[in-house]
């Protein structure tokens, strides 16, 4: 689970992370009377409040926001109007975003912090060797539109530390760092920074915290002008305050409504939507489908479920789905059975009709019972033994359709 | 012959009372599996599916012998049933649970890295030797005996492969789920080793997963082995996001080898073969 960068923030004071003061608004109004709040004479930044990055060298898709990002230094207070009206209720489209973009709905106004030095900190979980990464680059003009791309290109360039699981950085470490950065904070100030952000990825069960960038002022203080924590949802029932702070908006509906069910629900484009249990058997049949000359509008994993009317409105979920053209329904039963979705299939076509050719394969656990009941229910959809004839019966339905 | 599981292996089951739990093990227990003891810790029946129930898993080990443990405890209670069973020395664990919180798992592979136990999953759907005996939740109908061996990171997809293997008339030696987790107990190349040496496995699949970089560290490794029997990838478009991070950092961690073009250019290099669909798959394997 992600939450906004003002979010963060607020956990990263709690912490004793120091952090530009900031206020959030949500109209250019408000945007100006945060800034008058916050400093008299600024600079201010306006920064978009969306849950994806690169949003400084990102862009608006209404074109009244100019060219420029999502992060913008104001001089006047007229100009943090100027651009907290630009950027509001416009999609901001970035690295991370995909094409259709954000709706940014809130932009967080803060104080402007001159530095003299600002630095990539990133802190994430490498799943091979089951242990915290530490990521460190120093930012120039030259790398901060990319630090991905620096990364692939130059991958000596960043500083990787293994933390394993320790829950403080060790003098060694620090030293480490300091040399590799050059840095112009002293090593205590340093020190102290790293073991925050330690305290709160473990406190509050983070896969991932990054700060891009801190900035060092001149007096040597360490600041965090940006913070993004992403948090385990494994883990989310032991944090019920940040359960709280979640942005539904920035997760599409029927992914959230699938979520809530326990079930992962993914849009990709127009065509086919198709039902599974399982990532992998998704990722073959849509690579299938793309063989066979189809693409694929949506995916539905209903992984283990075994809750006969979650499974029944998640199978709604997709057959309401304007951009589905046919739906695949690939089912091979371990610990789901295969039955329990035959039910779901017939209560949701009593509900609704079926409106478009449904084929469905199931294979494994109860297999035999889920096939009477779906040839004994009277509806018009197929049956298939494979994935490959399953795909080509869809095709060939969906065309005689048309 | 067969590799971690056979129909003489003594199993007990963590958890055994659930209604899940029950569903799979009687099936298992109908396949032939040695199903020898439960472990519940606040257990209110001494017996269930005809297997005393015990309140440790240290007691049911000396008590019947048991020397391998499947785990189906709620995520919530898992890292202590996990532990407890490491501590006990069993030879294998296999954990079917999913949703174990990550932090979790890190002290599970600390604990794990000290002991000699091989875990498998969590989030598995376990371990089958075809005709013999099964730990998990595996459709007990799909598989047949053969000489290959099957490691994978994607449950419901290695059913899909094995359906599609049988067709040609092959077969499997032993089937192991890693588990669909971002992390996980074991990795490709521990069960590489074991198929290597098993005598009746000819050739090893591997179907790799979202997220991680699983298969690259098995090619780095496989490349220092001695003699190596075949290994074939079966690599699907890479099509999702890493991982639903909003940054920067887990892109960083892995070098770029996001795409599966990069990968399998790696996995190619280290001497392995590369399948992008099961079609491919099967090909490969009837070439051998």
């Amino acid at each position: 689970m992600n939450i906004h960068e003002y979010q963060a923030k607020k956990i990263f004071k709690q912490f004793g992370i120091r952090v530009p003061n900031g206020l959030i608004a949500y109209t250019p109004n408000e945007a100006k009377d945060s800034a008058r709040q916050i400093s008299e004479t600024g600079p201010w930044v306006v920064k978009a409040q969306i849950q994806a990055g690169s949003r400084h060298i990102g862009k608006f898709s209404d074109k009244r926001a100019g060219r420029k990002g999502g992060i913008r230094l104001s001089k006047s207070l007229d100009e943090v109007y100027e651009n907290a009206d630009e950027m509001l209720e416009n999609l901001l489209v970035t690295n991370h975003t995909g094409a259709k973009g954000r709706l940014v709905s809130r932009v967080y106004v803060e104080e402007y912090i001159k530095t003299i030095q600002k630095v990539y900190l990133g802190l994430v979980v490498d799943w091979v060797s089951a242990s915290v990464m530490l990521l460190i680059t120093p930012i120039t003009e030259n790398n901060e539109d990319d630090i991905v791309k620096l990364a692939i290109k130059c991958p000596e360039s960043i500083l990787k530390i293994n933390l394993g699981t320790q829950k403080e950085i060790t003098a060694a470490q620090v030293k480490e760092i300091s040399e590799f950065l050059q840095i112009s904070a002293e090593t205590k100030e340093l020190k102290s920074f790293l073991n925050k952000m330690l305290k709160i990825f473990y406190h509050y069960d983070a896969t991932m915290l990054e700060i891009n960038p801190i900035g060092i002022s001149k007096d040597g203080i360490i600041w965090a002008l940006d913070a993004k924590i992403t948090f385990d949802a494994n883990a989310l029932y032991r944090h019920t305050d940040i359960i709280k702070l979640a942005d539904e908006a920035e997760i599409d509906e029927r992914e959230q409504t699938a979520s809530k069910y326990g079930f992962q629900y993914k849009e990709l484009e127009s065509g086919i939507g198709i039902i599974v249990n399982g990532d992998g058997l998704a990722l073959n049949i849509i690579s299938e489908a793309k063989k066979q000359g189809m693409n694929t509008a949506c995916f539905l994993n209903l992984k283990g479920g075994v809750d006969r009317d979650k499974i029944a409105a998640s199978i709604k979920l997709m057959m309401t789905n304007p951009k589905v053209d046919g739906i695949f329904i690939n089912i091979l039963g371990g610990f789901l059975r295969c039955n329990l979705i035959a039910d779901g299939i017939i209560s949701v076509a009593n509900d609704l009709g079926l409106n478009i050719p449904l084929v469905t394969r199931f294979e494994g656990t109860n297999k035999k019972e889920a096939t009477d009941i779906l040839q004994n229910s009277g509806l018009s959809l197929l049956l298939a033994e494979d994935t490959f004839t399953g795909l080509k019966m869809l095709k060939d339905a969906i065309e005689e359709d048309l | 012959m067969a590799v971690l599981v056979n129909k003489k292996t003594k199993i007990m089951v963590q958890g055994i009372t659930g209604t899940q739990a029950s569903f799979h093990i009687q099936r298992a227990i109908n396949y032939g599996t040695r199903i020898v003891a439960g472990v519940v810790p606040n257990k209110t029946e001494d017996m269930h599916l005809g297997v005393p129930v015990f309140s440790t898993v240290r007691e049911a080990k000396e008590k019947t012998g048991a020397e391998a443990s499947i785990v189906f405890v709620p995520a919530k209670f898992a890292k202590s049933a996990i532990l407890e069973a490491i501590r006990a020395d069993l030879k294998l664990v296999v954990v079917i649970t999913s949703g174990i919180p990550v932090n979790d798992m890190i002290e599970i592979r600390q604990e794990l890295e000290k002991s000699q136990t091989i875990l498998i999953g969590p989030n598995t759907p376990g371990v089958i030797t075809p005709q013999e005996a099964y730990m998990g939740i595996f459709p007990d109908n799909i598989h047949q005996t053969g000489d290959i061996g099957i490691i994978s990171r994607s449950s419901t997809l290695t059913y899909e492969v094995i359906l599609e293997i049988n067709k040609t008339g092959l077969g499997e030696s032993t089937v192991i789920g890693l588990g669909d987790d971002f992390i996980i107990g074991t990795g490709f190349f521990r069960i590489i080793k074991e198929f290597n040496e098993d005598k009746k496995t000819k050739a090893i699949v591997l179907i790799g997963g979202i997220g991680g970089n699983y298969e690259i560290e098995a090619a780095r490794l496989y490349q220092t082995l001695k003699k190596k029997k075949p290994v074939i990838v079966l690599l699907t478009e890479d099509i999702m996001p890493l991982s639903g991070d909003n940054g920067l950092a887990p892109e960083i961690l892995c070098h770029g080898i996001t795409t599966a073009a990069e990968k399998k250019k790696q996995l190619e290099a280290a001497g392995m073969i590369v399948a992008d669909s099961i079609f491919d798959l099967k090909n490969e394997l009837l070439k051998l």
